[in-house]
């Protein structure tokens, strides 16, 4: 109940925001051809959706989108398990991936140009090279956080080492990996668009960048609110997929409601 | 993916035996700007005449080109739109382009392309005034900077005493009107857009082309010189389909069969093209306009060791 209601408060502030900025452009606060109202913002939005050039815009984007968060997330597991697992293969990889990891990925997308070309290829590398870091920090934090008494048991009960692995090391860990996947689908929608922005005439990036060009700020503006909702719906859509999937966890309370 | 394999197979074809050209069209990958420029090549590809030379165009835009020109070294594009000035950069750096066409070039007189504007009443309306503020170009060393610094000094600037600031173009009219800058040079339709939208607080102060270097050259096709050694009549049937598309918008201007194909690529608002003053669309590139440019940038701080410009002109563009 209290929940709802704080709920609801939240909404109210974004309509209050909107309200604000409908006013702004509308009574002349910010006199600028570059700050239309809401209203037009959201005709121009409707209108695009309507002749399909958006829906098809934002399906390529998502795309590519999922196909570096697979991608990156895979690899970011993957190579999480042998740092946690096999000291030596942390001991090998871990300057190498501290050195790589602070680097801002749109600053390698030229470079990246050069070898993967511009299409799809180096959009879902981006992406992926974005996702890689967050899940493997987080898959090795989970594994270590793995209870000993856990590992114990199976040891006990002569499970070998790779069953282990994946049936009571991967599962056990598997909130710390989920953690580091919602972090990373967040970057990965901000890392796609960029990406569409540099080069290429793909997706929801190149729109923007093309209305730009054009002078049309409403188009503009649409782009940026639908992003907006875009990552609010995955992040929302992550959080019910965590839920079904590690259900356990949040029974046991360690988490607090999100 | 099997239509994929089935253009590169063509492609293959098409650039080892011109005889079986009838069934397989070549592709090329053309990098461009979405401004007025490149309208002949929209037109060649709307009006079919690539198509007629078997050709396939694939254009890629890129705001502002910067992975063009790196785009074609890399072997990325096969045909870069690029602005002269930088592209010359690229050649005294040992960069292999060759001009394959012209693309555009500013008129006789005004209107013009480029446009200089300031705020009204600031009092700025020469390159002297300039001097100590603040001048926005899009990039640093391209053919918008060049002109302006050659109006500053034609109108009695000191360039080096004036501060450039690189803005892109949809920012310039709000930094300007906004008080972040004192005066920007413009490239249509901006010049357009920024007078219809703030024309109450921004005015036009110069044409900095027709002042400087009145019909000098802006903009050219350009290809790498071992793509065209191994394969001159790709680019043969290229330019011959991009300058019947030239000829087209040459035919057109000011009309509206133009604007309405601008308006569809660029998405630039018709109604805002009407008042938008457009380039020539030159299908040549000349020794004269090549050796003009390259004194310009000498005398500008972007001089050094650049080939005789005839050796850079390929046989498709020496018309």
């Amino acid at each position: 109940m209290i929940g709802q209601l704080r709920n609801a408060s939240g909404i109210g502030l974004v309509l209050g925001l909107l309200l604000l900025w409908e006013a702004s452009a509308r009574l002349g606060w910010v006199a600028s051809p570059n700050w239309p109202p809401v209203s037009a913002v959201l005709a121009a939005l409707l209108r695009d959706v309507m002749t399909g050039e958006i829906p098809t815009l934002v399906g390529g984007t998502l795309w590519r989108m999922a196909a570096g968060l697979f991608a990156g997330g895979l690899a970011g597991v993957v190579v999480g398990l042998g740092f946690a697992l096999l000291p030596f293969v942390a001991r090998l990889f871990a300057p190498v991936v501290e050195l790589l990891r602070p680097i801002p990925v749109p600053a390698v997308i030229p470079p990246l140009v050069l070898f993967l070309g511009l299409d799809n290829t180096m959009k879902v590398t981006v992406v992926a090279l974005t996702v890689f870091f967050p899940v493997l920090t987080n898959t090795v934090q989970g594994v270590r956080a793995v209870e000993a008494d856990a590992l114990a048991m199976g040891r006990t009960f002569g499970i070998g080492a790779l069953r282990r692995v994946v049936f009571i090391v991967l599962p056990a860990s598997l909130p710390y990996i989920l953690a580091g996947f919602r972090v990373a689908l967040a970057l990965a929608l901000v890392v796609t668009v960029v990406a569409e922005m540099i080069a290429g005439e793909q997706g929801v990036g190149h729109y923007l960048v093309m209305m730009q060009f054009a002078g049309r700020a409403e188009e503009i503006y649409a782009t940026v609110l639908l992003l907006g909702v875009l990552g609010y719906a995955l992040n929302r859509a992550f959080l019910l997929v965590e839920r079904r999937m590690i259900h356990w966890w949040f029974a046991l309370g360690r988490q607090s409601a999100a | 993916m099997s239509i994929t394999r089935r253009i590169a197979l063509g492609t293959t074809v098409g650039l080892a035996a011109p005889a079986v050209l009838a069934q397989a069209p070549t592709r090329l990958r053309v990098s461009v700007i979405p401004v007025l420029d490149v309208a002949p090549l929209h037109a060649a590809i709307r009006e079919g005449y690539f198509t007629a030379e078997n050709i396939e165009i694939d254009t890629s835009t890129t705001a502002g080109g910067a992975t063009g020109l790196p785009g074609l070294v890399a072997g990325q594009f096969r045909v870069v739109f690029s602005n002269c000035v930088s592209i010359m950069l690229g050649i005294r750096e040992g960069l292999d382009f060759r001009f394959i066409s012209g693309a555009a070039g500013s008129g006789p007189q005004p209107p013009d392309s480029m446009a200089v504007l300031a705020r009204k009443g600031s009092g700025i309306t020469s390159g002297r005034d300039l001097e100590g503020k603040r001048m926005a170009s899009n990039t640093r060393n391209n053919i918008v900077w060049l002109r302006g610094m050659a109006w500053v000094d034609k109108t009695g600037g000191d360039w080096r005493r004036v501060t450039t600031v690189e803005v892109p173009f949809p920012q310039m009219a709000d930094a300007l009107a906004g008080g972040q800058i004192d005066a920007a040079v413009f490239s249509e339709p901006f010049v357009a857009a920024a007078l219809q939208t703030h024309g109450d607080r921004l005015e036009r102060i110069a044409w900095p082309i027709n002042e400087t270097a009145p019909g000098s050259t802006i903009a050219q096709y350009v290809a790498m010189a071992d793509d065209l050694a191994r394969n001159p009549e790709v680019f043969d049937r290229f330019a011959r389909a991009l300058h019947r598309g030239a000829d087209w918008a040459n035919a057109r201007r000011g009309d509206n069969a133009l604007l309405e194909l601008v308006a569809g690529f660029s998405r630039v608002p018709i109604e805002r093209l009407r008042l938008a003053a457009f380039t020539t669309y030159p299908k040549g590139v000349s020794v004269g306009e090549l050796t003009e440019v390259i004194a310009t940038m000498t005398r500008f701080g972007l001089g050094g060791r650049y080939p005789a410009p005839a050796t850079l002109i390929h046989r498709t563009a020496a018309v």
